[in-house]
C-alpha cells in the first residue's frame, strides 16, 4: 500500500495526498522553485524528523545496551579471577585466566561432567522434539481438516489446556509415573513418552492457526486424483506447514533443554542427570564458590541454544508471530 | 455394513486425533481428576492416607500465614510482572516499528534473554548480579546510590525475580511487532491529515487494533507468571522470610520435600481456580476492549 | 581421651582374635597384632573381619550402591569400591552418588517406587521417616556372620535400631557439634580463640572496632541457633531437649531465654544478623565471600565436616583452628550417617561383604578414610590411626565433642516439621533475626518463643 508515512517526507516533489503529521498544507507540487515558507516548513520537519530519529535510536541503544549487558557481563566473568568478579563493573577482565573454564571441565568423580551432562540433555531432547513435532502435526491436521463427530467438544477441551498449569497435575503425574515404573528411568521415559501423545498444546494450536491459512484447493484437487488422507497429510500438508513445523521444533528444543522441574523430578541418577541440573550441581557440591567457574559451567551449558538460535532466528521471530497474530 | 463405512469415511479425521485423546486421557484429564481427590484427602506419600473427604487443606490455604503468603505473593507477582512486561515489549515493539537500520539486529538484542532466560544458567547469574557484592548494587554504589539488598530485604526480593522475567520481554515484543506491521498506513495518514497527533493517533487507532493481540499476550504471560518455579527455585530458594515462596514453589516443597500431596493439590487447585477465574474475565472483558477486524464495529 | 585408647586397645583385641580364625580366646599380644592391622592385609584371606572361609563363599552378582558427599568423599569411596571389587571378581558393584542438596529429595523417590539401591549410605533420621514399619532397611543382624558388628559400641548400635529392634543400619560415625576459629582473623584484632562464653562476647566489640562492621567473631544460620538454643538449654537443664521417651524437657520461657541469648549475641556484634548473612546470597558458608575472606572469624559445625570449610579457604586454610565446646553449653551427639542395606535386596550376603570391606577391613577402612567423621568402627579407627592418616582437625574436634559429655540426641530434633526450608526453625529464628514476619508484622521474642515451643510439641506428637 502506501508507503511508511514517517519516512519519506524528505522532498516535497510527491503527490500531494502523502502526508506529513502536524498542520503542514502541503501545495501542490512545483516542478522547480519553492517558496519561502515551504522551504522553512520542510527544514522544520526535517529537523523534527531528525530529533524523532534520534530519539528511537537512542531509546533503543540504551534499553538494548542494558538489556544485553548481564550477558556480556557473564562471558566476561567466565574470564576472570575470582577476586576480581566484583571488583568492577567492566566485563573485560583486566587479568584474563582460563580457571574458570578449566575448573568447569572438573568431572564429579568421574561420573559425570558438563560435557555428559549435555549429552544426556540431547539424549531425551531430541526425541522429545521430534516425536512432539510429529504429534502435533498430526493432531493438528485432524482438528483443523476433518469435521468428526465431537469435534467441537475436543477441540474446546483441546484449547482449555492451554489455560491449565501444569502444577496442578505435577503431583498426580508423578505418582502416574511411579505406577508405571518410569520415575529414575535410565531412559528418561516420564519426560519423553508424554510428548508423544500431543501434549503440548501451544503447538497445536500454533500449527492450527497456520493451516487455516493453508488454501485447500491443494488437497482437494489430491483427493480427486485419488489419494487418501494420509498422503494428502504426508506429501501436500508437511510441505506446506513446513515453517511453523520448524518453529515449532525450535521452540520445543529450547524449552526442553531448559527444564529443570521436569529431570529434578524424574531423574534420580547423578550419572544421568542433564545440564541444567548439572549446573545447579556445580554450585552446591564444590568447597568454596568460584563464581568464574559456576558462570562458566552456566555458559557452556546454553552455548548450543546460543548457536541454534543464531542459526534460526528469523523461524524463532515468524513462529512467535503466527501463533499471537491470527491471519 | 453400508452405514458403518459411511460412518467410518466421514470421521475418518477422528484417527488423527486419537494419540492426543489418549495424551489428554492418560496424561491431563486423569490426573487432573485425581489431584481434585487428593486435595480432599490427607494423602502423604510415605505415611499414606488416615482421613477420607475434608476440606482442611483448603481452609489451611486461606488460614496458615505461611500458605496464605504465598497466594499473595503469587498475585503480586503477576501483577507486578505482566504489566511491565507488556509495557515494556509494545513500547519496544512501537520503536522499532520504524524503518530503521539494524532493526534485525536490535531485534535479537531484545529477544536473546528470552531464549535464555529460563534456564538455570540465567537463574545462577542473576544470584550474581543482585547479591551484596554484586554488579546492580556496585552499578548504583557508583552513582552514589545506596541500593536495597535485594537477596536479604524481603520488600525487594521479589521485584529482583520479577525483573528477571521482565527482562525476557523479547518473545512478547515479537508478538507485538508483528502485529503492529499489520495495521495499515493508511488509517495513519488519514488521520494526521485530520491533524492527530502521533500519540493521539497511538491511542486512538494502533491500541485498539492490537487489542487482540495485546490479550494473547495478557492471558498467556498471566498462565505463565502464575506458575513461575525456576527463579524462586534456584535464586531465593523461596527468599527472606517467605517473600519470594510462589505458590508453584509451595507446592513443590510440600509435595516433593513433605510428601503432602493432599496439601499440596489443594494449593495447586486454588491456584488454577483463581487463574482460571482471571482467564475467564479477561475472556469475558474482550468484548469491552477487544477490537477484532471481523467485527460488525 | 582414656575412652579413645580403650577402644583402640579393645580392637586391637578383638582383631586378634578374629585374626586366629576362632574369636573365642582374647589373645593380648597388641604388638604382633597391630603390626598386622597396619601391613598389607590383602594377601591374608583371614583379615576379613568374619570367617575364613565366609569370604570366599558368595555369589558373582551386581549389587548397587550410593552414597552422598562432597568431591573427597566420592574419590575416597570409589576408590575403596574398585578395591573391594578386585578383591572379589564376580562382584560388580553399580555407584550413584551425589552432592547431599536435594539428594534427600531423589532417595525418597526411590524409597517410594520401592526401587532403592542394594546398599545406600543413609542419614540417621531416615529410620523414623522411611522405615517406620522396619520394612524398608535390612536387619543387619542377619548378615552380622559377614559385617562383623562387633567393632561397635553396643551402644552405638542400638541408636540405630528400628521399630521391630532389628539394626536398620550401621553407623558410621558419631559426631557432635563444636565452633572452629579463624585464628588468622582473632589474631589480627589481638585477641586468643574464645574458650567460653565471655571471651567470645567481649570478642565481639573488640572485632567491630578494631576490624570494622562486617568483622564477626562467629557466623551461625538458622538452623546453627537450633542447636545453640538447645545447647544453652540443655546445659541449663542437664537433660537432652527431646528426651529418649520423646518429650521436651524445657518450657516456653526458657526458650524465650534461648532466644535472648541468641539475641545478645547479635546486639554484642558476636554474630551477624540474618538479614546480613542473607545478603550475600551463599547457599552455605563455606561458599561465602566474607568467610573465605577471614570476616566471618567463627563456625560452629560438626566434628565431621571440616574438611570443606579448610579448602574452601584455600591457602588459608592453616587458619581453621577448633574450638572446645563452651562450658556454659551441654553438647549432645548423634549417629552422623549409617549404611544400610535395602530389605529387597537379592543379594544381601554380598552387601554384607562390600560394607564389611568398607568398614571394618583395613584395607577398605584405609581407603575410606575419614571422610564420613571419625569411623566408630573399630579395627577402622586402629587402622587409620596407626597410619597417622586421620584428619587432625576432625580428630581434634571429635575429642572436643567427647569431652563435653555429650547427651542423647533424639532424631525428632530433625523432623520435618522443626528442620526445613519453611520448617519452625528458619523460620522463627529468621523472623526473629528480621524483627518481623513474613507479612510485616512485628515479632516479638515472645511471638518466636511460642512458636518455637509449639513446633517442638507438633515434633513430638507426630
Amino acid at each position: 500500500m502506501s508507503n511508511n508515512i514517517d519516512n519519506n517526507q524528505n522532498n516535497v516533489d510527491i503527490t500531494p495526498e502523502v502526508n506529513t503529521g502536524a498542520s503542514e498544507k502541503v501545495a501542490m507540487a512545483k516542478p522547480s522553485g519553492q517558496s519561502d515558507t515551504l522551504k522553512k516548513a520542510n527544514k522544520n520537519l526535517k529537523r523534527r524528523r531528525a530529533i524523532s530519529t534520534f530519539m528511537r535510536y537512542f531509546v533503543l541503544i540504551v534499553v538494548g545496551c542494558i538489556m544485553i549487558y548481564p550477558l556480556v557481563w557473564m562471558v566476561g566473568a567466565c574470564f576472570k579471577q575470582n577476586s576480581e568478579i566484583f571488583s568492577s563493573m567492566n566485563p573485560i577482565p583486566i587479568k584474563a585466566t582460563l580457571d574458570g573454564f578449566k575448573n568447569a571441565m572438573k568431572s564429579y568423580g568421574g561420573n559425570i561432567n558438563i560435557w555428559k551432562a549435555m549429552l544426556n540433555t540431547y539424549s531425551y531432547v531430541i526425541p522429545m522434539v521430534i516425536l512432539t513435532v510429529v504429534s502435533s502435526v498430526v493432531t493438528a491436521y485432524g482438528f483443523a481438516r476433518f469435521k468428526f463427530i465431537g469435534h467441537n467438544v475436543l477441540f474446546a477441551l483441546m484449547m482449555a489446556m492451554l489455560f491449565l498449569p501444569q502444577v496442578v497435575l505435577n503431583v498426580p503425574q508423578y505418582m502416574l509415573f511411579n505406577e508405571f515404573g518410569w520415575i529414575g528411568s535410565d531412559f528418561y521415559l516420564a519426560l519423553i513418552v508424554p510428548t508423544a501423545f500431543a501434549t503440548e498444546t501451544y503447538f497445536i494450536f500454533m500449527l492450527i492457526q497456520f493451516l487455516r491459512n493453508v488454501p485447500k484447493e491443494l488437497e482437494e484437487s489430491a483427493k480427486i486424483d485419488g489419494c487418501n488422507v494420509f498422503q494428502i497429510l504426508i506429501k501436500i500438508i508437511v510441505p506446506m506447514i513446513m515453517p511453523a513445523v520448524v518453529s515449532c521444533a525450535l521452540f520445543k528444543f529450547m524449552w526442553s533443554s531448559n527444564d529443570f522441574l521436569g529431570p529434578l523430578l524424574y531423574v534420580n541418577t547423578p550419572a544421568k542427570y542433564p545440564a541444567t541440573i548439572f549446573v545447579k550441581l556445580s554450585m552446591d557440591s564444590d568447597a568454596g564458590f568460584d563464581w568464574n567457574r559456576v558462570l562458566a559451567t552456566s555458559l557452556i551449558s546454553i552455548m548450543p541454544n546460543i548457536l541454534v538460535f543464531f542459526a534460526a532466528q528469523n523461524q524463532f521471530i515468524d513462529g512467535i508471530s503466527a501463533g499471537g497474530v491470527k491471519g | 455394513m453400508n452405514k458403518l463405512k459411511k460412518f467410518g469415511k466421514k470421521n475418518i479425521g477422528f484417527i488423527f486425533i486419537i494419540p492426543w485423546l489418549i495424551g489428554f486421557l492418560v496424561f491431563k484429564l486423569y490426573p487432573f481428576m485425581s489431584s481434585l481427590y487428593y486435595s480432599f484427602t490427607d494423602y502423604n506419600l510415605f505415611a499414606g492416607m488416615t482421613e477420607g473427604f475434608t476440606l482442611q487443606n483448603y481452609k489451611d490455604v486461606f488460614t496458615v500465614p505461611v500458605e496464605l503468603t504465598a497466594l499473595k505473593t503469587t498475585f503480586k507477582y503477576a501483577f507486578m510482572t505482566v504489566p511491565m512486561k507488556l509495557v515494556f515489549a509494545l513500547f519496544i515493539a512501537y520503536i522499532l516499528n520504524f524503518k530503521l537500520k539494524g532493526v534485525n539486529l536490535f531485534r535479537t538484542i531484545y529477544y536473546v534473554p528470552s531464549i535464555l532466560g529460563g534456564s538455570v544458567a540465567i537463574a545462577v547469574l542473576w544470584k550474581a548480579l543482585f547479591n551484596d557484592n554484586g554488579l546492580i548494587r556496585s552499578g548504583f554504589a557508583l552513582i552514589g546510590i545506596d541500593a536495597p539488598h535485594f537477596m536479604s530485604d524481603p520488600k525487594w526480593a521479589l521485584l529482583m525475580i520479577s525483573i528477571l522475567r521482565v527482562w525476557q520481554f523479547g518473545s512478547a515484543m515479537v508478538v507485538f511487532l508483528a502485529a503492529l506491521k499489520g495495521v495499515s498506513q493508511d488509517l495513519y495518514e488519514a488521520a494526521a491529515i485530520d491533524g492527530a497527533s502521533k500519540t493521539r493517533q497511538f491511542f486512538s487507532i494502533t491500541l485498539p487494533l492490537i487489542t487482540p493481540v495485546v490479550f494473547y499476550n495478557l492471558v498467556t504471560q498471566l498462565v505463565q507468571a502464575f506458575q513461575e518455579f525456576n527463579g524462586p527455585y534456584i535464586i531465593t530458594r523461596g527468599g527472606p522470610l517467605g517473600s519470594t515462596t510462589l505458590m508453584s514453589l509451595l507446592v513443590y516443597n510440600n509435595a516433593f520435600t513433605g510428601y503432602d500431596m493432599g496439601k499440596a493439590s489443594a494449593q495447586a487447585w486454588v491456584l488454577f481456580v483463581i487463574l482460571m477465574i482471571f482467564t475467564m474475565i479477561s475472556f469475558w472483558s474482550q468484548k469491552h476492549w477487544v477490537y477484532y477486524a471481523d467485527d460488525e464495529n | 581421651m582414656k575412652k579413645r585408647f580403650l577402644s583402640a586397645f579393645l580392637a586391637t583385641a578383638m582383631l586378634a582374635t578374629t585374626l586366629t580364625g576362632c574369636g573365642e580366646s582374647e589373645d593380648k599380644t597388641t604388638e604382633a597384632t597391630t603390626e598386622k592391622a597396619t601391613t598389607e592385609a590383602a594377601t591374608d584371606a583371614g583379615s576379613d573381619a568374619g570367617s575364613d572361609d565366609g569370604a570366599a563363599d558368595y555369589e558373582e552378582c551386581t549389587i548397587k550402591f550410593d552414597w552422598w558427599g562432597g568431591d573427597s568423599r566420592h574419590e575416597a569411596t570409589q576408590a575403596a569400591v574398585d578395591a573391594f571389587e578386585a578383591k572379589y571378581p564376580g562382584i560388580t558393584v553399580e555407584i550413584n552418588f551425589g552432592a547431599w542438596s536435594d539428594w534427600e529429595t531423589a532417595k525418597a523417590n526411590e524409597y517410594l517406587s520401592g526401587n532403592n539401591p542394594d546398599v545406600q549410605q543413609t542419614n540417621f533420621d531416615w529410620i523414623g521417616k522411611y522405615d517406620a514399619d522396619g520394612t524398608t532397611y535390612l536387619d543387619l543382624n542377619t548378615v552380622s556372620d559377614v559385617l562383623d558388628l562387633s567393632q561397635y559400641d553396643q551402644a552405638v548400635l542400638d541408636k540405630c535400631v528400628d521399630v521391630n529392634g532389628g539394626l536398620a543400619g550401621i553407623p558410621v560415625s558419631v559426631t557432635g557439634r563444636t565452633f572452629y576459629w579463624n585464628e588468622a582473623t582473632f589474631e589480627k584484632a589481638g585477641l586468643s580463640t574464645p574458650t567460653n562464653l565471655d571471651e567470645l562476647m567481649a570478642a565481639g566489640p573488640v572485632f567491630k572496632e578494631k576490624l570494622g562492621d562486617n568483622y564477626y567473631p562467629l557466623v551461625i544460620g538458622e538452623y546453627d541457633r537450633a542447636i545453640l538454643v538447645a545447647f544453652y538449654l540443655q546445659a541449663k537443664t542437664g537433660q537432652p531437649i527431646i528426651n529418649e521417651k520423646n518429650e521436651v524437657t524445657v518450657t516456653e520461657a526458657d526458650f524465650k531465654e534461648g532466644l535472648e541469648f541468641i539475641k545478645s549475641l547479635e546486639d554484642a556484634h558476636v554474630i551477624p544478623t540474618v538479614p546480613y548473612i542473607d545478603g550475600e546470597g551463599a547457599d552455605s558458608m563455606d561458599k561465602s565471600q566474607r568467610f573465605i575472606n577471614g570476616e566471618y572469624a567463627g563456625i560452629f559445625e560438626w566434628d565431621s565436616s571440616p574438611a570443606k570449610y579448610v579448602s574452601a579457604l584455600g591457602d588459608n586454610g592453616d587458619d581453621l583452628v577448633v574450638g572446645n565446646v563452651f562450658p556454659e553449653l551441654q553438647s549432645y551427639s548423634k549417629v552422623s550417617l549409617m549404611f544400610s542395606i535395602s530389605a529387597d535386596t537379592e543379594h544381601p550376603r554380598e552387601c554384607a561383604m562390600l560394607l564389611n570391606y568398607l568398614l571394618n577391613d583395613p584395607e577398605g577402612a584405609a581407603i575410606m578414610a575419614n571422610e564420613r567423621g571419625i569411623p566408630e568402627s573399630a579395627s577402622a579407627y586402629a587402622t587409620l590411626e596407626a597410619a597417622g592418616t586421620i584428619n587432625p582437625l576432625s580428630a581434634q574436634a571429635h575429642t572436643e565433642v567427647i569431652n563435653s559429655d555429650p547427651l542423647y540426641w533424639n532424631p525428632l530434633f530433625d523432623s520435618k516439621v522443626l528442620k526445613g526450608d519453611t520448617s519452625v526453625y528458619t523460620t522463627v529464628f529468621e523472623q526473629y533475626s528480621y524483627g518481623m514476619d513474613a507479612s510485616g508484622s512485628a515479632y516479638d521474642v515472645d511471638k518466636a518463643a511460642a512458636d518455637l515451643y509449639k513446633g517442638y510439641q507438633d515434633a513430638v506428637a507426630q
